[in-house]
């Protein structure tokens, strides 16, 4: 069944999609509480709050009634944007409607993908639009980078918060960075290190591999302890029982 | 509206100020109004190699700091009247030098000049920054070694990141890779990388290649920029260097060892070493 048989006749498409979404846990149902706190942010980090959505969840607080359209009016004055609410009890759900706002249910309801990263970031992705709900994967391709060209001596590539791929090499002397996989499309002469947050389940993938250090969530290899059969092929490392496997891309 | 170039390196004592004044000096042959600025503030060479170190009045500095006129600075070469030199000052050091200083003085010289060729010291600091700051385009000096590349490779990093150009977001510093001191026989040998491997880590358009060569060192103590020593091999390179960056396509020489004849293999002769 598809909603959309001819995209020149319809106006518009549905499309699963996986967006970050900042997650704002409230612990109180207090909005003069939740300002004071926001005001304190807004001075440290001025540029988070630039209409950022947010979903508020309400899982941890234990009211049958909240105080909702003036917390959603706090968060407002402090440039930051209620998209939906998660969790809380049946009137909780009809305000946050009434407000115009989405409802998810709490967390613990939703099935589990697998499991994910360790450190696992302030981010949240919104329910999908589509029935069929996307495989979660574990290094989500979401605050991923493309590199292009040559990545020189002291140069510094990173990727906190996703995959960073470099079309081009990387010489002796550039470090590449990824919270998840690295993957480059080139000679690799430099370092690599990903799953730089703990992502035990990053790798590194490389054309030519001639690296000065590879690393995997903190478990890394120096050249002198890479095979030098394995110099100059094309390799995946993966960290395997606390070691780091270096093989080959068949 | 001046072309500005600038000679950079990272690592020191590959041959930039050498290059430098023998690319200015061709290009001034070439009929190229040409001035050719030290920006090795402390440590002054480029005057030594240009043979002027005797008629050095006042220098960059003294002009950024409102001393001296450019006019007074600018000192016209012996050989040829469409060359000038700024020399460097000696008794001072690269924080003489501000960023509003150099514009200024890059913008009234842009005004008279075809090309403005910025000899940069060593390093990655201060000084060597400012000069490639302004840049048009640059050109990387290297030597076959390994830390000499790993040197060029980082400066090609500030090129690309610390310009003006890449500030503005306007088109990119044109690189030109200038491989130096290269010696066939030791490449050979396996004690020097080869060309090949060079501009395969650095990925630049290579813009010449200059053979180790005795008359280097000669007319750099002769104060006579190699390149009018049109005999020697040294000269020949920079003189194809200088026509390659004028837009000519001249095939490279030097590269490999030379064929030996008959008579030399017999008497064992011929050796350029």
């Amino acid at each position: 069944m598809s909603l959309n048989r001819d995209p020149a006749e319809s106006a518009f498409t549905f499309k699963g999609g996986m967006l970050p979404m900042t997650v704002m846990e409230l612990t109180s149902g207090d909005p003069e509480r939740i300002r004071a706190q926001l005001a304190g942010k807004v001075s440290q980090a001025p540029a988070f709050f630039q209409h950022t959505p947010v979903v508020l969840s309400v899982e941890q607080i234990d009211e049958p009634h909240l105080a909702l359209e003036r917390i959603c009016a706090v968060c407002r004055g402090h440039k930051l944007l209620p998209v939906a609410v998660r969790g809380g009890p049946d009137p909780v759900k009809q305000s946050a409607w009434a407000l115009g706002l989405g409802w998810f249910p709490p967390q613990e309801a939703r099935p589990r993908g697998i499991e994910t990263s360790a450190v696992e970031k302030p981010t949240e992705a919104p329910a999908e639009v589509d029935a069929e709900p996307p495989m979660v994967s574990t290094s989500a391709p979401i605050g991923g980078r493309i590199y292009r060209g040559t990545v020189r001596s002291g140069q510094q590539i990173s990727a906190p918060d996703g995959d960073l791929i470099v079309i081009g090499a990387v010489n002796p002397g550039a470090e590449m960075l990824a919270g998840g996989s690295i993957h480059v499309y080139g000679p690799l002469r430099g370092r690599a290190l990903a799953g730089i947050h703990g992502d035990r389940d990053a790798g590194i993938f490389c054309h030519d591999l001639h690296a000065e250090l590879l690393s995997v969530a903190g478990t890394y290899k120096r050249m002198e302890d890479i095979d030098p059969r394995m110099m100059g092929s094309a390799v995946q490392v993966q960290l395997m029982e606390d070691q780091l496997k270096i093989s080959a891309l068949a | 509206m001046a072309k500005i170039i600038v000679v950079t390196s990272g690592k020191g004592g590959v041959g930039k100020t050498t290059s430098a004044a023998a690319i200015a000096t061709g290009l001034a042959l070439r009929g190229n109004k040409t001035v050719v600025i030290d920006f090795d503030v402390g440590l002054r060479n480029l005057d030594l190699i240009m043979g002027c170190e005797r008629r050095v009045v006042y220098d960059l500095v003294n002009v950024i700091q409102g001393e001296a006129g450019l006019n007074q600075a600018l000192i016209r070469d012996k050989r040829s009247e469409n060359l000038h030199i700024l020399p460097a000052s000696q008794t001072r050091d690269k924080d003489a030098l501000t960023l509003e200083g150099v514009e200024t003085v890059l913008a009234s010289l842009s005004e008279e000049f075809d090309y403005i060729i910025c000899d940069s010291p060593a390093g990655i600091e201060r000084g060597a920054q400012l000069a490639l700051y302004f840049a048009d385009e640059a050109i990387v000096v290297t030597n076959p070694e390994v830390s000499s590349v790993r040197d060029s490779d980082r400066i090609l990093g500030l090129l690309s990141s610390k310009s003006r150009r890449a500030e503005q977001n306007r088109d990119p510093i044109k690189e030109h890779l200038l491989v130096t001191r290269y010696n066939p026989n030791r490449v050979d040998d396996g004690d020097m990388l080869n060309l090949e491997d060079i501009c395969e880590i650095l990925a630049i358009n290579l813009i010449g290649l200059i053979p180790e060569s005795e008359a280097v060192l000669r007319s750099s103590n002769q104060g006579v920029p190699v390149i009018h020593d049109d005999k020697s091999d040294a000269g020949q390179a920079y003189a194809d260097t200088v026509s390659r960056l004028m837009g000519e396509d001249v095939p490279l020489r030097f590269q490999h060892v030379p064929k030996r004849g008959l008579l030399a293999r017999m008497f064992g002769g011929g050796s350029r070493r």
